[in-house]
């Protein structure tokens, strides 16, 4: 009799171990999968049917939700949702996630300096420009004078030298991704050139080579990666032509050198920059000056080519492989091999305009 | 850097709140420009702010500081695109003069190399 009981109880036992194993497996897939959101996972509570970050936040990519955490706050984040239509509200958390990711990988400047260091290079490559054509002037001007050429042509590579790269590194900067990972290697003892955004570059270190590399790891991402929308909207110009007149005009701005690509020396690289008076402060008038002339000529293209891009953005924005792709990339994006990802990645990422950017979870 | 015998900084102000000598807004929020703080607050929160300054180096917290300020009316003047609309805009000004550099300078490749077969059979012809 007492070993019937005992073997009721035992049998028993093992039904409860199953049971409680089996509610917390259910658990455990309830709060992976359908279950909770990314934010209401980080605030430890329930996520309701009508959770307003949920379509934002996958639960498969906490990191999204704690960049966008920490800049702005859940508050905040659902104050600018309540105020838009519900065609707008997909576009402004994906410009608040790339938002917080950039303000994550480049605490000091965030968004700003991605600005700078694109309208830099768009100084940069005017420049280079206006030096092409001029030359090419002279070829056509004098297509007979063989001597005069071979001289011209000559101080046409010393000028591009001078500029900032010798050809190869102009092919370099062309074949490689155009996204906010762009590199150029300015070699900062060109004290002839100076620049309109720019005090005189000045020479810094000599054991040190500055390198202007804004490598995201948005450029180790893979090819179906975040990108970010082509925006064309009037505030974007406006807000190019207000660039640095924001407070007062003393929005001195350094630009994040850095020596190895990445940002994980930024603070350093900036520092050591101003201890070697290789400092370059952008001058926001001529910003402006510049902006204003570029922004007539870009909105002509501009028209015709951002419904095209937006959807394409939008296509990529659904595609979730791509965060669960990009993980690897984004793992290794501490180490210094962003430049050999960036070559990496073709000339799909020229047309999608560029801002690719891995979203992937630390865990 | 204010405190509570002079004029508090823009940011104690705002939050109505004594301004001590180690106010961390302090430096970086004067009074005059009441509407910087009140956009970041707007859009950052004064503790995101307060976390963000307090994570970079002391030297880097005035430009931090205009970064953000740079963002928040940016996300105020564009609730939906923020300044995330100039950058697109300057990526694709960026791939159109890259394109037109790219065929300036097959241009002048082409300039150079007929040059280069020019003066070579100059010079083979004048050698011969």
């Amino acid at each position: 009799m007492s070993n019937t009981k005992n073997i009721h109880k035992g049998l028993l036992e093992r039904f409860l171990d199953l049971l409680l194993i089996a509610l917390i497996i259910f658990m455990t897939l309830k709060g992976g999968t359908s279950g909770a959101c990314a934010a209401c996972k980080y605030q430890r509570r329930r996520c309701a049917a009508d959770c307003p970050l949920a379509p934002y936040f996958p639960a498969e990519q906490p990191k999204l939700f704690q960049n966008v955490h920490r800049l702005f706050g859940v508050r905040s984040i659902v104050k600018i949702l309540e105020k838009l239509d519900e065609t707008q509200k997909p576009e402004a958390m994906k410009s608040i996630i790339f938002q917080s990711y950039v303000r994550d990988r480049s605490p000091v400047y965030g968004c700003l300096g991605v600005t700078q260091q694109l309208q830099y290079m768009i100084w940069l490559a005017e420049e280079e420009l206006k030096a092409v054509n001029s030359q090419l002037q002279l070829y056509r001007s004098q297509p007979q004078n063989g001597q005069n050429q071979n001289q011209n042509h000559n101080n046409h590579n010393q000028m591009i030298h001078e500029l900032g790269g010798d050809n190869k590194q102009q092919e370099d900067v062309t074949s490689q991704q155009l996204d906010l990972g762009m590199g150029l290697n300015v070699h900062n003892n060109q004290s002839n050139v100076v620049t309109p955004f720019f005090s005189p570059l000045l020479p810094v270190s000599e054991t040190q080579q500055p390198q202007m590399s804004y490598t995201y790891s948005c450029s180790e991402v893979n090819n179906n990666g975040y990108s970010p929308p082509a925006y064309n909207t009037d505030s974007g110009k406006e807000i190019l032509t207000n660039n640095n007149n924001v407070w007062g005009g003393q929005n001195r701005f350094l630009y994040n050198v850095n020596n190895g690509g990445g940002f994980s020396n930024q603070n350093e690289s900036c520092h050591e920059m101003k201890s070697n008076n290789g400092v370059m402060a952008i001058q926001s008038q001529l910003v402006n000056l510049q902006m204003a002339s570029n922004h007539q000529q870009v909105e002509e293209d501009e028209d015709a080519h951002e419904y095209d891009e937006i959807h394409q953005f939008l296509e990529i924005i659904d595609d979730r492989q791509s965060f669960a792709d990009s993980k690897e990339a984004y793992a290794s994006s501490s180490g210094g091999s962003l430049k050999e990802q960036i070559d990496e990645i073709g000339e799909n990422e020229l047309r999608s305009a560029a801002t690719c950017f891995s979203l992937t979870s630390m865990n | 850097m204010s405190n509570y015998t002079n004029s508090p900084c823009a940011a104690c102000k705002f939050l109505r709140r004594k301004c001590t000598s180690d106010c961390v807004f302090a430096p970086y929020f004067p009074p005059e420009e009441p509407t910087k703080f009140a956009n970041v607050h707007r859009i950052f929160g004064a503790s995101n702010v307060s976390k963000i300054l307090h994570e970079v180096a002391p030297h880097q917290r005035e430009d931090a500081v205009n970064s953000l300020a740079y963002e928040a009316e940016a996300r105020l003047n564009d609730p939906v695109y923020g300044c995330v609309g100039a950058i697109s805009v300057l990526q694709r000004q960026v791939l159109r003069l890259q394109r037109e550099l790219e065929e300036t300078n097959a241009d002048l490749m082409r300039y150079a190399s007929c040059l280069g077969s020019e003066t070579t059979s100059a010079y083979g012809g004048r050698r011969g």
